[in-house]
């Protein structure tokens, strides 16, 4: 009597913990920690955006927009890992902003700020992957800010306010 | 059939083991390390973001920048670590590991408000929130609560690598496992690492994946299946089976894409296999001196 009582409140804690489980993902868009659909790699072939963080020399501010390929990066990669930012971080928050609002700006220079106060000049470029008509991948960067220690510039193409 | 499969998820009908006892606690504390683990790792992080770009769960009704100053996350991962021992110890024991998954669940709210969405810590939340359930509602019988937890976990483990499968065949389809998505994901990894540490090389396996495209589709091809069939993860005689599959397909993901699912591999290690059973058969509890007390220690916290 004891084990099916035990068994019948096990099973109810369990069933209407997935139904909270149903309720939440289905309301959040898939996401509610520690539940989720697992939707990660669900969209095979799909274009993907990416971020890095270059360091320059020196800033040569009328080129520093230019759309490139992996070779044509300027500079010297940032190691992200150094600075203890995820790299994932900057990836979503270029990708998922719009409207780069003077605070939006300052959050990716918190992220860097480390290598900021050693006087570096980074350019901050989204990594945009898709595949070409005959299925290869294909590569371009667009540059989205330039940061030194007293100066942060948009791509002129950037939603501001 | 259907109290039956419940039955055997939950394992009434088995008599408690030492095995059984000194496997659940081994599982508990690592679980609580985990929880240490992510609540000081992510405590510091969070004092370097400055805006929430993306808000996750609770941050969609509360606004959790106030976490990112004045070291409140690492004070938040101190109350974490306090009441997740105090679950561990059994102090407080109905309410401790409650209260740590809802202070987790703000950290991971906070950890991850900059847009990036991780599942890294997604089975050591759903494992918390079993002991938590397990505490809270079994409170008086430690058989019980051992035996809810791991059916609990079994039930969702199945259930979320299940659901990652379906998620892949509603995102794309049956043609998901093609190879050139591999070569996709492989480029966009290759940012990736470059942007983590500076620089990427491809591995030998990655640099076959790239040169015959078929071994692309056969290593997604295995990875779909296996999480497919992520419900065997519910019976007791398929479920080393398919913890193995699921390792195996995890070490193809960090191997093709450089992504280590860790912490998932130790839990399918820890869960997958029949280890009270093989604690029963192949120690003596009583005769080893160190066994002995590493049992009693687990029956004084069960």
């Amino acid at each position: 009597m004891e084990r099916r009582n035990s068994l019948t409140k096990s099973i109810k804690i369990t069933l209407v913990t997935l139904i909270i489980y149903g309720l939440l993902v289905a309301t959040h868009l898939g996401e509610f920690w520690p539940f989720s659909i697992y939707p990660m790699f669900s969209q095979a072939g799909n274009p993907w955006k990416r971020a890095i963080v270059q360091e320059i020399n020196r800033a040569e501010i009328d080129s520093l927009w230019k759309t490139t390929d992996k070779n044509g990066l300027p500079g010297k990669t940032v190691a992200l890992n150094e600075l203890n930012v995820n790299t994932n971080d900057i990836a979503n928050y270029l990708s998922k902003t719009e409207v780069w609002t003077p605070k939006k700006q300052s959050g990716v220079r918190k992220l860097l700020q480390k290598k900021l106060l050693k006087q570096s000049n980074l350019l901050v470029y989204q990594a945009r992957g898709s595949l070409s008509d005959n299925d290869e991948p294909k590569l371009e960067f667009v540059p989205y800010f330039y940061f030194s220690a007293d100066t942060t510039i948009s791509n002129p193409d950037l939603r501001t306010e | 059939m259907i109290v039956n499969f419940w039955k055997s998820l939950f394992e009434t009908d088995k008599n408690p083991t030492k095995g059984e006892a000194l496997h659940f606690k081994i599982f508990e504390l690592f679980v609580v390390i985990f929880v240490l683990k992510y609540a000081w790792q992510w405590g510091p992080y969070i004092q370097q973001i400055g805006e929430v770009v993306l808000p996750l769960g609770i941050a969609q009704y509360v606004d959790v920048s106030f976490m990112f100053e004045h070291n409140i996350s690492l004070i938040n991962a101190g109350l974490i670590s306090i009441f997740a021992l105090f679950g561990f110890f059994r102090v407080l024991p109905k309410y401790s590991y409650l209260i740590t998954l809802g202070l987790f669940h703000l950290h991971y709210v906070s950890r991850f408000s900059l847009g990036e969405i991780s599942h890294g810590s997604n089975f050591i939340g759903t494992s918390l929130l079993a002991l938590a359930l397990a505490l809270f509602f079994f409170n008086d019988d430690p058989v019980r609560r051992q035996r809810f937890t791991m059916g609990f976990i079994f039930f969702f483990f199945g259930l979320g690598y299940t659901s990652a499968a379906v998620s892949k065949l509603i995102g794309t389809g049956l043609t998901w496992p093609s190879g050139e998505h591999l070569w996709l994901w492989i480029a966009e990894r290759s940012v990736d690492v470059s942007s983590s540490t500076g620089s990427f090389t491809p591995n030998a396996i990655q640099e076959w994946v790239l040169e015959y495209k078929f071994l692309g589709t056969l290593s997604l091809a295995f990875g779909l299946i296996a999480e497919f069939f992520g419900f065997l993860f519910w019976f007791d005689k398929t479920r080393p089976y398919i913890a193995t599959a699921l390792i195996a397909m995890h070490f193809g993901v960090y191997f093709t894409m450089n992504i280590m699912f860790d912490v998932y591999i130790y839990e399918l290690l820890i869960i997958g296999y029949p280890w009270a059973r093989l604690i029963d058969q192949y120690l003596d509890l009583d005769k080893n001196p160190i066994l002995a007390k590493t049992y009693d220690w687990s029956v004084k916290f069960a």
